[in-house]
């Protein structure tokens, strides 16, 4: 794999994690349920999970960049496969609606195992490793991505002081603390 | 309020990495995950109800 291909797939995988937030705002928005903590502390690493990629674009492809994907999606599948199992008993309805027949924290779990998988499918190749003379400019492709990511994040910080407010977050949330009202 | 600094948090680890330097992302990222784990900890305090 080349130097380029790595890192327009490094783009490619910021357009995936912001695909990922914007789904779980489309939920918090159209179906008016407001994410958990557990469910927050989720959204939290599939925000940082964007850190390694941005690092790749903006100083090339390095295992340290992937390596920090990796501890995040390690993390991210423990939070996702914690809240599993407080649901995982017969007779529990889970938290929140289901999507296509799973919860959003089975599709969280799913989510950081393909994202460790695919950066151990990353790492396998050496030569996009391999030190360039001169730096190559960033396309606009890659600096969209990584604007679109930073937006979303933005985004989600609003949100949450709207939800949470400055207290601590409440375990069932139901309405906007800071507005007041239901969502 | 906690997970509102860590979404600030982030969204500051993203900038510096675009604009900062190398070494400043890497430890702010390390910072950021360690709270985010603290925090986990902090909530996982349920018990879980399961038999093996």
């Amino acid at each position: 794999m080349t130097r380029s291909l790595a890192v327009t797939l490094n783009a490619l995988g910021l357009y995936a994690i912001a695909l990922v937030l914007l789904v779980a705002f489309a939920a918090q928005l159209v179906l008016h349920e407001l994410p958990c903590p557990l469910c927050l502390l989720q959204r939290i690493q599939f925000a940082m999970l964007a850190v390694g990629p941005i690092l790749n674009l903006r100083f090339g492809p390095r295992t340290s960049h992937y390596a920090v994907s990796l501890f995040t999606a390690l993390a991210g599948a423990t939070f996702a496969a914690r809240q599993i199992l407080l649901h995982v008993m017969p007779g529990d309805p889970g938290y929140g609606s289901a999507l296509l027949g799973y919860h959003y924290y089975s599709w969280a779990f799913l989510g950081f195992a393909a994202a460790i998988v695919a950066l151990g499918a990353m790492l396998l190749f050496d030569e996009q490793f391999r030190e360039v003379d001169e730096p190559r400019p960033i396309n606009a492709f890659a600096r969209r991505a990584v604007w679109l990511v930073l937006a979303l994040t933005l985004l989600n910080v609003i949100s949450t002081l709207l939800e949470c407010g400055f207290a601590a977050c409440s375990d069932n949330p139901v309405a906007y603390e800071l507005l007041n009202s239901r969502p | 309020m906690e997970f509102t600094a860590l979404f600030l948090a982030v969204a500051i680890v993203m900038v510096v990495a675009w604009w900062g330097t190398r070494t400043l992302a890497l430890a702010l990222f390390a910072a950021t995950l360690l709270v985010s784990i603290a925090t986990y900890l902090h909530h996982a305090s349920d018990v879980l109800k399961l038999s093996f």
